[in-house]
C-alpha cells in the first residue's frame, strides 16, 4: 500500500495543479427542495437527482452544512439578512433557476472576519454541491496524468479520507497499462459527454462516472458507480472494485473485470466450509438426541414406554385421588373427634337447606377478599389494632380455608349417608352408624367423577369423555364447597345447633308424632273432638 | 400560488423582527415531477387553514406550511409510489389557547394518476380537486368548515369517492366532475351541502348517511335524479321531484343523459332539494 501511496501521491499533487484546465462544471439537477424559516433561523435542504443531499442551516446562531457546524452568525446581522434574502428567492424557484440562483450567490462585500469566513464556506458548499465536473473532449490534456477531486483545496483531504480504499485501488490498478494518459477523479461525479473522446484511461474513486462519449483506454471505478449509456464506448477494460455498473447498451471493448471476484470466491468457499461444519454439528447433536430418546430419558418424545404412559398416568391419577380421600378422611376424623357436635350441626344444615347454604357460600366467597382487606385496614388505623392486624392477615385466610374444608367434609358426610341408604351393590360396606365410614364413602362419592376420568383416560381415544368427567368433578367440588362453606357461615361454625331446625322442611315422622299427641290431648281434656286445637296442648 | 410564496417570502423577512416570542415556522417544500404513473398520496393535517389545488408547473407537489415548530414537524416523504405530506405531532400536545392558526397550502401535480387520501381535523379547508387525475378519493375530516370543489373534470375514471365528515359545515360542489361510479358521504353532525353540478360522464350512485343536521342537495336541471330515503324524524322538501312508490324521481329521470341514484339514510334533520340552472 505504501508503494502505491508513494507512486500515486506525487501524481495527484501534479494533478491538483493542472485540474482547472482539464474540467469545467455543469449544475446538478435539483429534484426536491425545502426552504424553512422561523424566528430561530432559516434552512435550506436540497435533494439532487443522484440522491445526494445538501442541508445548509442557520439556526440559533450556528451555521451548519450537512449537520456539521462550520461557524456562527448573529441573528439579524448582515450575514443572516443575506442568507434570508437568498432563501426568500429560493422559495419561488425550482430546479435550474434555483441552482443558478444558489451558485450565483456571492459573499456580501461588507462582511468581514468570522462572518466572511462562514459565508465563504457556505458559498463553497453550495457550489460544490451544485456543480458536476465534466470531462471535456475539447480540453487539451497537457499532462499524461491528471487528477481532480471534489474541490481543489481539499483534494489532499479527500485522498486521506480514501486511504482505506487504497488497498482496493491497488488491486484495481494491478496490471493496468498506464502508458497513455491517465485521469484520476476522487470523490466527484464525472460525465463524459456524448461526442467527446477521452484519450487514455480513467480512474474514479468514490464517485459516479457517466459515459456518453468515448474513452480510449481502461476505466477503473473504486467504491462508486459507472453508467455507460447507449452512445458510450470504452475501448479498454472496465474494472470495478466494490462498484456498481449500469450498462445501458453501451460498448465495452475489453470486457468487465470484477476486481473483487477472487475475494468473493474465497469468501464463498469459506462460507461453504462454515455451513458444512454447522451441518455436521447439527447432525451430531441430532444423533445424540435420538440416542437419548431411545434410552427413555425423554417423556415428550417417542420411547418404548410410550404405549404404557396412559396406563401409568391413569393409575397414578386414581392413586392420587385415593390418597386425597385418605388425607381428608383423617382430617375429618379429627373434626369428628374434637368438634363432632359442630360437624353434625353443619352437615344437618347443609342437608336441610342446601340451596340457602349454597347462596350464602357464594356470597361469602365473594366477600372474603373485601372483608379481609377492610378488616386489615380498620385494624391498622388504630394503634391498638396493629398487633391484631398482624395476626389478622395470615389467620383470616387460614380460617376461611378451614371453614371451607369443614363444610366440604360435612357435605361429604351427608353424601356418604345418602350412599349408605341407596341399594347400590358396592355400598354395602358403609356403616351408617359409623360417621368415619360415611365420610370416607362421601369423599369417594364426591371425587368419583375424577376417579372415573382417570380410569377412562387409560383407554385410547376416550380423552374427550375423560375431560368431561373431570369437568363434572370440578363442578361437584365447587358446589360441595359452596354448600359446606355456606352451612359453616349459617351455623357460625356449627355453634348454633338451633339453627339447623330453623329451615326444616316437612318431616312426616315429626308430623305423625305431633298428630298422635294432639289426639291424646283431645281425649284427656273435654272431648270436644273436632274443635280441639292441637296448638293449645301446652 | 404566487400569493402563497409572496406571503412566505414576506414571513421570511418579517419573522426575525416580529416573531421574537413565536415558535411559528414557515416552510416551502417541493419536488420535481418524475416518472410517476401510479401514486398513493396521503395528506394529514391537524388544525389550521388547509387548501389543496392542482399545479402544472412540472412539480409533483409544492407545499407551503406554517406550523408551530415546538409541536409539529412537516412531512414530505416519497417512498416508491407512496407520497406522504402534511404535518405530524412531535408529542407535546396541542395548545388550545393559541389564537394563531397554522396553514397548509398544497399543490399537487395535475394529470398524474393518484389515489388521494386526505385526513384533516379541526380546520378551515378549501379544496379544489379540479385537474387532479384521481383514481380513488378518501376524504375524512373532523370538526371543520370545509369546502370541496371539483372545478374541472377528473381525466381518469374513479371507482369510489368517500367523504367522511364528523361535526362539520361541509360543502362539496361539482361532484359530476369527479368521474366516479360511486360516491359515499358519511356525515355526523352539521350542515351538509352537496352539489351535483359538473360534467357527469356516466350514471352514478350517491350514498349519503347523515346523523343529525341539515342536507341541501343542489341538483342541476337535466340531470336524472332518483332519491331513495330511509330516515327517522327527518323532513324532506322534495320540490321538483315526483314520488313514485318508495322513491322520488326527477320528471325526466328516464330520459336523462346521465342518472344519479341517491340513497339517503338520515336521522333527526332536514333534507331539501334545490334545483340550479
Amino acid at each position: 500500500m505504501y508503494r502505491l501511496l508513494r507512486s500515486i501521491l506525487p501524481v495527484l499533487a501534479l494533478g491538483v495543479l493542472i485540474l482547472p484546465d482539464g474540467a469545467h462544471g455543469q449544475l446538478r439537477e435539483i429534484v426536491a427542495k425545502s426552504v424553512s424559516a422561523s424566528s430561530s433561523g432559516a434552512s435550506l435542504e436540497l435533494t439532487f437527482a443522484d440522491e445526494r443531499e445538501l442541508e445548509v442551516s442557520f439556526e440559533n446562531g450556528s451555521v451548519s452544512v450537512d449537520g456539521e457546524s462550520i461557524g456562527s452568525y448573529e441573528p439579524g446581522s448582515d450575514l443572516d439578512a443575506a442568507w434570508r434574502a437568498l432563501l426568500g428567492d429560493a422559495m419561488g424557484l425550482e430546479n435550474g433557476p434555483l441552482a443558478d440562483r444558489l451558485v450565483a450567490w456571492e459573499v456580501p462585500e461588507d462582511l468581514a472576519g468570522e462572518a466572511r469566513a462562514t459565508a465563504t464556506t457556505v458559498d463553497e458548499a453550495l457550489e460544490e454541491a451544485l456543480q458536476v465536473s465534466t470531462a471535456s473532449a475539447s480540453a487539451t490534456v497537457q499532462s499524461r496524468i491528471m487528477v481532480s477531486g471534489s474541490e481543489d483545496g481539499t483534494l489532499a483531504e479527500a485522498l486521506l479520507r480514501s486511504v482505506d480504499r487504497l488497498g482496493l485501488l491497488g488491486e484495481a490498478l494491478e496490471g493496468l497499462s498506464t502508458g497513455d494518459r491517465l485521469r484520476i477523479h476522487v470523490e466527484e461525479d464525472v460525465v463524459v459527454p456524448e461526442g467527446s473522446v477521452v484519450e487514455g484511461s480513467m480512474v474514479v474513486i468514490e464517485g459516479m462516472l457517466t459515459i456518453e462519449g468515448e474513452i480510449r483506454g481502461d476505466v477503473v471505478v473504486v467504491d462508486g458507480s459507472v453508467e455507460i449509456l447507449e452512445t458510450g464506448v470504452v475501448h479498454g477494460e472496465l474494472r470495478a472494485a466494490d462498484a456498481r455498473i449500469l450498462r445501458n447498451r453501451g460498448e465495452i471493448g475489453g470486457g468487465i473485470v470484477d476486481v473483487l471476484e477472487t475475494e468473493r470466491d474465497l469468501e464463498r468457499e469459506l462460507r461453504d466450509r462454515i455451513r458444512e461444519e454447522i451441518r455436521a454439528e447439527i447432525r451430531s447433536d441430532l444423533r445424540n438426541e435420538i440416542r437419548n430418546v431411545t434410552r427413555m430419558d425423554h417423556d415428550d418424545d417417542f420411547s418404548i414406554m410410550a404405549p404404557f404412559r396412559p396406563v401409568i398416568r391413569g393409575v397414578g391419577g386414581v392413586l392420587e385421588k385415593l390418597i386425597l380421600v385418605f388425607v381428608l378422611a383423617v382430617v375429618g376424623a379429627g373434626f369428628l373427634a374434637f368438634a363432632g357436635e359442630n360437624m353434625e350441626t353443619i352437615s344437618e344444615t347443609a342437608r336441610r337447606s342446601p340451596g340457602r347454604a349454597a347462596m350464602v357460600g357464594v356470597a361469602g366467597s365473594f366477600l372474603l377478599l373485601p372483608v379481609w382487606i377492610l378488616g386489615a385496614v380498620a385494624l391498622a388505623i388504630s394503634i391498638v389494632g396493629i398487633p391484631v392486624a398482624i395476626a389478622w392477615l395470615p389467620l383470616f385466610p387460614l380460617a376461611a380455608g378451614l371453614a371451607a374444608l369443614l363444610g366440604y367434609l360435612a357435605v361429604a358426610q351427608n353424601t356418604g349417608e345418602w350412599l349408605a341408604r341407596t341399594d347400590f351393590p358396592w355400598t354395602g360396606w358403609i356403616e351408617r352408624s359409623n360417621p368415619v365410614y360415611t365420610m370416607v364413602a362421601g369423599l369417594i362419592g364426591l371425587l368419583l367423577a375424577f376417579i372415573a376420568g382417570h380410569v377412562i383416560s387409560i383407554a385410547p381415544f376416550l380423552d374427550f369423555l375423560a375431560g368431561l368427567l373431570f369437568a363434572v368433578g370440578i363442578i361437584v367440588t365447587i358446589v360441595a364447597v359452596q354448600i359446606g362453606f355456606g352451612a359453616v357461615l349459617l351455623t357460625r361454625g356449627g355453634r348454633r345447633p338451633e339453627y339447623r331446625g330453623a329451615y326444616d322442611t316437612y318431616d312426616t315422622d315429626v308430623a305423625w308424632e305431633a298428630a298422635m299427641q294432639a289426639d291424646m290431648d283431645v281425649n284427656v281434656d273435654d272431648g270436644l273432638g273436632a274443635d280441639a286445637d292441637p296448638g293449645n296442648d301446652g | 400560488m404566487r400569493i402563497a410564496i409572496l406571503a412566505a417570502t414576506a414571513a421570511l423577512w418579517t419573522i426575525p423582527v416580529t416573531g421574537e416570542a413565536q415558535s411559528w415556522r414557515t416552510v416551502t417544500m417541493s419536488r420535481q415531477l418524475g416518472d410517476h404513473d401510479d401514486l398513493r398520496v396521503t395528506v394529514e393535517y391537524g388544525a389550521g387553514v388547509f387548501s389543496v389545488r392542482s399545479t402544472d408547473e412540472g412539480l409533483l407537489y409544492r407545499m407551503n406550511l406554517k406550523y408551530d415548530e415546538d409541536r409539529f414537524e412537516p412531512v414530505a416523504d416519497l417512498a416508491g409510489d407512496r407520497l406522504r405530506l402534511g404535518i405530524e405531532s412531535v408529542g407535546r400536545g396541542i395548545d388550545i389557547d393559541s389564537r394563531e392558526a397554522g396553514e397548509l397550502d398544497l399543490e399537487l401535480a395535475r394529470g398524474v394518476p393518484m389515489d388521494l387520501d386526505l385526513k384533516f381535523g379541526a380546520v378551515e379547508a378549501d379544496l379544489d380537486l379540479g385537474g387532479l387525475a384521481l383514481r380513488d378519493l378518501d376524504l375524512s375530516t373532523g370538526a371543520s368548515e370545509s369546502r370541496v370543489d371539483v372545478s374541472e373534470p377528473n381525466p381518469v375514471r374513479m371507482e369510489t369517492a368517500t367523504f367522511e365528515v364528523g361535526a362539520a359545515d361541509f360543502t362539496v360542489r361539482n361532484l359530476g366532475n369527479l368521474n366516479a361510479d360511486r360516491i359515499q358521504i358519511d356525515a355526523g353532525v352539521g350542515a351538509l351541502t352537496v352539489g351535483l353540478e359538473g360534467r357527469w360522464q356516466r350514471d352514478a350512485r350517491l350514498g349519503i348517511d347523515m346523523g343529525l343536521g341539515s342536507l341541501e342537495l343542489r341538483v342541476p336541471e337535466g340531470l336524472g335524479v332518483r332519491l331513495r330515503k330511509d330516515s327517522f324524524l327527518t323532513s324532506l322538501d322534495s320540490e321538483g321531484l315526483i314520488k313514485r312508490g318508495d322513491v322520488y324521481e326527477s320528471p325526466d329521470f328516464d330520459d336523462a343523459d346521465h342518472r344519479v341514484v341517491i340513497d339517503l339514510d338520515a336521522a333527526f334533520g332536514s333534507v331539501s332539494v334545490v334545483w340550479i340552472n
